[in-house]
């Protein structure tokens, strides 16, 4: 807890503390970060890896093509290839994008997602499996290995949002969009960053754990009442890939949000642990 | 400000061009263990546990999807198809008191049982079927495996294009799961051709590629590393995990 003055219950902009260098995330917390980051990279990009060998996601706990919610497909229209996406019954020409696309060795075919998007690049099932089931051990150990630091080091009461933090996220959100001056009282995390973080660590992180073991035969004989659940195995598969479009969704809003408020502030303190308070302390990432 | 963004993008967009090698020499180069190490940790975490769940007559898919390599077409088998396995006999043998030679009557005769069960594939799709058939505990235990015993190892019939005969294998411990059949009936049929006649395994518990098709033998073994590959299976000489229980 090093000179943690200026994020205790700050209500104004602390022009008296401009400058000041704070040990903000301790060590723990920095590797977890960079390891998280790491991770997920490599379970998104060996997720779409796994998924293009069967690119399409159905509400079902067997496969069913009524029950299919989007699919990817490659056609020959007029002798020319071309790539579609239906979502919901709307199909929609994505050729070059998706459907029909990169193959990763330098040419085009019929292909989920793109070889650059995906781990290996070439079609590699096998391949795709080992990186994803290797990583999702990696973002489970930096998960746990946070919370119990943080719990520890007593750093999840300032994270737990509380019923109080509900009233302040419209007046934190009006601060954001400039319709108000100051930011309401807060501790370390801004109610928002609470409760974006609370929802990443506490509903996404595990939910999205939970729905990838829903898929695994062995799990769904091990816990039997897991799967159905989740509305069956097609189901759990979807609600991986929704949770997983999600995440991409936050992270997008996190590399705006650190770009935004002192990108190398916020990169010297994740990196270090120091951070320079000025203008921005409490709209952070 | 746009300084800083052009800044950023511009290391955006060089991690992205290093990304391409960079992931081909990590997922070639000695990496490669620690990764494959991942599935030690799930087989210990996982393992056979449980039943797998069964289900209803209105859950089956009367057009079980054909999965695998090609039906085989070689002379062997084909005069086996046109004689309707008549001439079939199921081998069973390697580390064995008893090495047996089983007909399909034999086989019906031995033990049986039906279940109905999701059949998971690695891929991601699923599909339910009926199978009726003898629980593979049956069959070994009618072989008395000797000591050194550790897996069975399943070969045969169909090859690929490069000539590799498909195999797969369990350790005993899956074996006996009583899930574990030999299946000869599928959806209330005797198993056609496409499905893996006349005999082909069935275990709900792990990935569709363990439930290999078109048996010609079962062997007991001690190691699995002296056999083809040496992975215990065809897609595991490939790179796919012994235990596909995830």
């Amino acid at each position: 807890m090093t000179s943690d003055v200026s994020v205790e219950t700050f209500s104004a902009r602390r022009t008296d503390v401009t400058g000041e260098r704070v040990y903000r995330h301790d060590v723990i917390a920095r590797a977890t970060h960079w390891l998280w980051a790491l991770a997920i990279l490599v379970l998104v990009m060996s997720g779409l890896q796994i998924f293009n060998a069967a690119p399409y996601l159905d509400a079902s706990d067997k496969s069913n093509p009524a029950r299919r919610v989007l699919a990817f497909d490659a056609r020959q229209v007029d002798g020319r290839p071309v790539g579609t996406t239906t979502v919901f019954g709307h199909t929609f020409n994505t050729t070059h994008l998706l459907g029909y696309t990169d193959d990763g060795m330098g040419a085009e075919d019929g292909r989920a997602f793109p070889g650059w998007a995906t781990l290996p690049g070439p079609q590699d099932l096998a391949d795709g499996r080992r990186w994803h089931l290797f990583f999702a051990w990696a973002m489970f150990i930096a998960w746990a290995t946070y919370l119990i630091s943080a719990r520890l080091r007593g750093k999840l009461r300032e994270l737990v949002m509380r019923r109080a933090d509900f009233a302040k996220l419209l007046p934190m959100q009006l601060y954001y969009l400039r319709l108000r001056k100051e930011p309401p009282p807060h501790g370390t995390y801004n109610p928002l960053q609470k409760l974006t973080y609370n929802v990443v660590l506490f509903v996404m992180f595990p939910l999205i754990i939970i729905t990838g073991l829903a898929l695994s035969p062995g799990v769904d004989s091990a816990v039997p009442w897991l799967t159905p659940l989740l509305g069956g195995r097609q189901f759990a598969r979807t609600w991986h890939f929704t949770l997983m479009a999600l995440l991409i969704g936050y992270f997008a809003t996190h590399l705006v949000l650190v770009l935004s408020t002192g990108f190398w502030n916020n990169m010297r303190s994740m990196i270090t642990g120091w951070f320079v308070l000025g203008e921005h302390d409490g709209v952070g990432p | 400000m746009k300084r800083r963004l052009f800044v950023a993008s511009s290391l955006a967009a060089l991690g992205l061009t290093a990304c391409g090698s960079a992931k081909d020499a990590l997922t070639n180069g000695p990496f490669r263990k620690v990764l494959l190490s991942a599935e030690k940790l799930d087989h210990g975490v996982i393992g056979t546990r449980g039943l797998a769940r069964e289900y209803r007559d209105s859950d089956i898919d009367r057009n079980f999807r054909v999965n695998g390599l090609d039906t085989p077409s070689d002379a062997t088998y084909s005069s086996l198809v046109r004689d309707s396995f008549r001439g079939y006999r199921l081998i069973v043998d390697g580390l064995v008191e008893r090495p047996q030679k089983l007909a399909l009557a034999e086989l019906r005769a031995a033990g049986e049982r039906t279940q109905i069960t999701r059949h998971d594939c690695v891929e991601g799709w699923s599909a339910i079927g009926k199978w009726r058939g003898v629980p593979l505990s049956t069959v070994i235990a009618m072989a008395q495996p000797k000591l050194g015993a550790r897996y069975c190892v399943f070969h045969c019939f169909d090859v690929d294009q490069s000539a590799e005969h498909y195999y797969e294998s369990l350790d005993l411990r899956e074996a006996a799961h009583p899930q574990t059949v030999l299946a000869l009936d599928l959806n209330d049929k005797p198993l056609d051709a496409d499905h893996g006649a006349p005999v082909r395994l069935k275990i709900p518990t792990q990935l569709g590629y363990k439930s290999a098709k078109w048996v010609q033998r079962i062997e007991l073994v001690a190691d699995l590393r002296p056999i083809a590959g040496g992975g215990g299976g065809y897609w595991e000489d490939q790179g796919y995990e012994w235990y596909a229980g995830i």
